[in-house]
């Protein structure tokens, strides 16, 4: 047996005429935080909802910690965690009674009040689901996803349409889940969310990956280049030694080089500054975002 | 097994917490009850409180079919709430289960509070078979419930689900009989009525409540409905759908029609059989049977002892007795939840009695040949004799034993006529001066009014014609027969059905009979006669309320029986009128 605990191989979903999904491959391996990056409609919850058993496939192979969604789907059902993009609970239920239900209806499901402690819904327990907020419904949601403690959780566009402030607290229970070694799928279209979350990061647009790596694999892949910028207090005489070619801003206080490995160059050009006798006023090392990386592979903006 | 208690006790405690739920199934029944209660004068009689607690149950068994299951599903499937679930690891069949059962527990309380309410309020009695009632409506509330989820299972949207649950929902409520009553609807409309499920969900509690039959004798109803919520279930397990994006195609609604099958067979029985109309009539009857009268300031001629008579007083009629008698001023009859018969200046008799007639002759000539038209025939007089207050006949047994056929049919309350008795008068008992009189050519009893109005116009000319062909004779004088119980023969050439009861009264009278005496002949002893001493024939508590009531006092002067205001057949106040329809 693999060691992946999602294997996708050719996978097309075909809604009609329309083609949703256009042969996709991809494992995420066990404990891996695996990001799937891509405008609306780029057929991300296609794949996902196929993983999870929800939607038949076209054609294609899936195995999910070794079942098929499509044949094994209670026991895919059973073992996985999955918060939905879009989905309500009954307006007069309670915090507590949505994740006692949802507790009874698995095989193994651990304890609901540890639960809602971990998760900071503590104090909310004893509320209606319609008087909460849109950040503790999403943390009642992965509530709900983790209740059977699961190998792997499937997190469908976790932060979206929720404040910068309550993202972040979203972002820190993943990270949470990242460090107990879950497997977790992804789906985002938030630059920061994937490249701060995720090991492993495909873009996926028009149904199919274009790129796939980690989210610092990608951006070199891409762009090859770090920039290193460097202001210092006086303008600059010299030039840097081999191989760095700068590029001068017109007052020479500020010089941009790209570089293939910044660390190093980093140490280079510090140690010309000093033999230089220029005082160093600020340093950055820029690398490409995935926003430059999705630009660059598909002309166009990942959000309009 | 886990995963069904904790749906069904997540889906109870949402139901508990949804105001629509408590509108639904307690305030808008119970605005229905006290209304209707109060309209149809429920407690006065015990029918119609039978009526109203079935309606305000039916309302109730609908609505939270269609309701409560069919529109609520389809409203979680539209809010993604039921998206939700498909991601755990459970099969359709919990939440369907669930949504059967809480449908169930949530209105059982409900069919417990009518009942008290019924008893506190209005006075009726626990009913008999209280469990089989439960089971009865339990069956209906399951069965409706999966109506309800079929709908959901085949409607796209809310929008749709409206439709076809208005559709469902308005001609189930309307021809179950639970809203307006199913025999004065046309007959197609009956017989269409004999489709729907809640027809016979109706059926089945007025039998319980009103006739006091058991489960068993309605299982067939029983056994529909149950079919019903087994077929609804596996239909919606096949049918189930988790999310609004699944469209099922036009096609696949048909299945709506697979779960009235069970309906559909019985119906089409029903049509060929004609079963229920006759149910229908009945439980019509067993309710008008049940009212509670009180006959106020009457003369009462009781037909005890020697024929003593009250001059004021006042009779309660209760569940087809007589509950009570009060002499001198009457008593308040809202206190006693009784209806009023303003009796003042009117006598009250037991309803008179004719201890020899031959039913199977038509009285006009030669007894017609074709056995469905004889028994049609017969079928009139027993109507006729009712209208002239002859409220009980007894009558030879004819070779068809049509005779036989209509005891029973009036017995069961299928039909309106005079109580049959059957069997041979003893040849000395008495005589019938009537017969002598038209044996001597004296056609008097063709003149008299209630002659002309139970008599066919057709048969009213055969008989002047036969009259004709037999004028008096001379010195034929009836002589002065020994009192004994009233006898008419009528059947006999020249003596039509009913009416001749009374004709037979004033020859007694003129042959120097006191009218005491008469009416005792025509009541008691005619009673006594005929094997129904103290049932029949008495006013006095216990006795049948079998009574008729005439404008002034017969006593006084004998042809005032034929003044008759009103006739109570088994506490039954006679629609005289339609007596003598011709029936189809």
């Amino acid at each position: 047996m693999s060691a992946a605990a999602i294997s996708v191989a050719g996978l097309t979903k075909s809604y009609g005429d329309f083609q949703a999904v256009r042969g996709i491959d991809f494992e995420v391996a066990q404990g891996e935080v695996f990001g799937l990056l891509g405008p609306n409609g780029a057929g991300k919850t296609t794949t996902v909802e196929i993983l999870e058993g929800l939607r038949p496939r076209t054609s294609g192979d899936v195995k999910v910690l070794g079942f098929d969604p499509a044949a094994d789907t209670l026991a895919v059902k059973e073992r996985i965690g999955v918060s939905l993009q879009s989905t309500r609970l009954p307006e007069k239920m309670k915090v507590h009674e949505a994740v006692e239900l949802f507790a009874a209806l698995y095989a193994k499901s651990v304890e609901p009040n540890a639960l809602l402690k971990r998760l900071q819904l503590w104090d909310k327990r004893a509320a209606f689901y319609s008087t909460l907020s849109g950040g503790q419904k999403q943390r009642l949601a992965i509530a709900l996803a983790l209740v059977n403690d699961p190998q792997v959780v499937f997190l469908d566009e976790p932060s979206t349409g929720l404040d910068p402030q309550v993202r972040l607290e979203i972002h820190s229970l993943i990270e949470e889940m990242r460090d107990q070694k879950r497997t977790i799928l992804l789906t985002t279209h938030y630059i920061e969310e994937a490249e701060r979350l995720c090991h492993r990061v495909a873009i996926v647009d028009e149904g199919k990956i274009i790129a796939i790596g980690s989210p610092r694999e990608l951006q070199q892949r891409v762009l090859g280049h770090a920039r290193v910028e460097i202001t210092t207090v006086e303008p600059l005489d010299g030039v840097p030694p081999e191989p760095y070619t700068p590029a001068f801003s017109a007052d020479r206080r500020h010089m941009t080089v790209s570089v293939e490995k910044p660390a190093r160059a980093v140490v280079d050009l510090v140690k010309w500054l000093d033999s230089q006798g220029a005082e160093l006023d600020d340093l950055h090392i820029k690398r490409p975002t995935l926003e430059d990386v999705f630009l660059e592979l598909t002309g166009k903006k990942l959000r309009d | 097994m886990k995963a069904y208690l904790a749906y069904i006790k997540s889906t109870l405690q949402l139901t508990i917490r949804d105001r629509l739920v408590l509108f639904f199934n307690y305030l808008m029944p119970l605005v229905f009850f006290i209304a209707f209660g109060e309209g149809f004068g429920a407690s006065t009689s015990t029918g119609a409180m039978a009526q109203v607690v079935t309606m305000v149950l039916m309302l109730g068994v609908l609505g939270t079919g269609f309701f409560g299951g069919g529109m609520r599903a389809t409203a979680e499937r539209e809010a993604g709430i039921l998206r939700r679930f498909k991601v755990a690891p459970i099969t359709p069949a919990p939440i369907l289960v669930g949504s059967l059962f809480t449908g169930w527990i949530v209105f059982l309380p409900t069919v417990i509070f009518f009942l008290v309410i019924a008893r506190l309020r209005y006075g009726m009695p626990v009913p008999e078979h209280s469990l089989s009632l439960l089971v009865m409506v339990s069956a209906g509330v399951l069965a409706f419930r999966g109506i309800g989820l079929i709908i959901a299972s085949v409607v796209n949207s809310m929008a749709e689900s409206q439709v076809v649950i208005q559709l469902l929902y308005l001609p189930m409520l309307m021809l179950s009989g639970a809203t307006i009553p199913l025999n004065i609807l046309p007959d197609w409309l009956q017989s269409v009525a004999q489709f729907l499920p809640s027809t016979h969900l109706y059926m089945g509690m007025q039998n319980i409540l009103v006739r006091e039959q058991s489960l068993a004798q309605n299982w067939v109803p029983l056994c529909a409905l149950v079919a019903t919520m087994l077929i609804a279930l596996l239909l919606s397990v096949k049918l189930f759908r988790w999310e609004k994006g699944d469209v099922l195609k036009p096609g696949a609604k048909l299945w709506l029609l697979g779960v009235l099958a069970p309906f559909v067979a019985i119906g089409m029985y029903q049509t060929y059989s004609k079963d229920n109309l006759k149910e229908t009539q009945i439980l019509a009857r067993q309710m008008r049977r049940g009212q509670t009268w009180l006959i106020k300031d009457a003369r009462i001629f009781t037909g005890t002892g020697d024929g003593r008579v009250i001059e004021r007083g006042s009779v309660l009629v209760k569940g087809g007795r007589i509950e009570a008698i009060f002499e001198g001023s009457a008593p308040d009859a809202k206190s006693l939840k009784a209806e009023t018969l303003e009796a003042s200046g009117k006598t009250v008799l037991p309803g008179l009695i004719d201890t020899n007639v031959n039913l199977f002759l038509p009285g006009t000539g030669a007894p017609d040949p074709d056995g469905v038209r004889q028994t049609r025939a017969m079928q009139r007089a027993l109507g006729a004799y009712l209208y002239c207050g002859v409220t009980a006949i007894r009558t030879t047994p004819d070779p068809m034993k049509i005779a036989k056929e209509l005891q029973r049919r009036v017995g069961a309350g299928e039909m309106a006529g005079a109580e049959v008795i059957l069997g041979e008068a003893p040849p000395q008992g008495s005589r019938s001066l009537v017969l002598l009189d038209s044996v001597a050519g004296n056609h008097d009893l063709l003149k008299d009014t209630l002659t002309q109005q139970v008599v066919k116009p057709a048969a009213l000319e055969k008989l002047r014609a036969w009259a004709a062909t037999h004028p008096p004779k001379s010195g034929a004088t009836p002589q002065l027969p020994p009192p004994g119980p009233m006898m008419t023969l009528s059947g006999l050439p020249g003596l039509p059905h009913g009416p001749a009861i009374h004709r037979e009264m004033k020859l007694r009278v003129a042959a120097g009979a006191k009218p005491k005496d008469v009416l005792l002949d025509a009541t008691a002893r005619a009673a006594q006669a005929i094997g129904a001493s103290g049932r029949l024939g008495v006013i006095q508590p216990g006795a049948e309320a079998t009574l008729l009531i005439v404008e002034g006092n017969p006593l006084e002067d004998i042809t005032v029986t034929e003044r008759i205001w009103n006739v109570l057949f088994k506490g039954e106040r006679v629609r005289r009128d339609d007596l003598l329809e011709e029936k189809k």
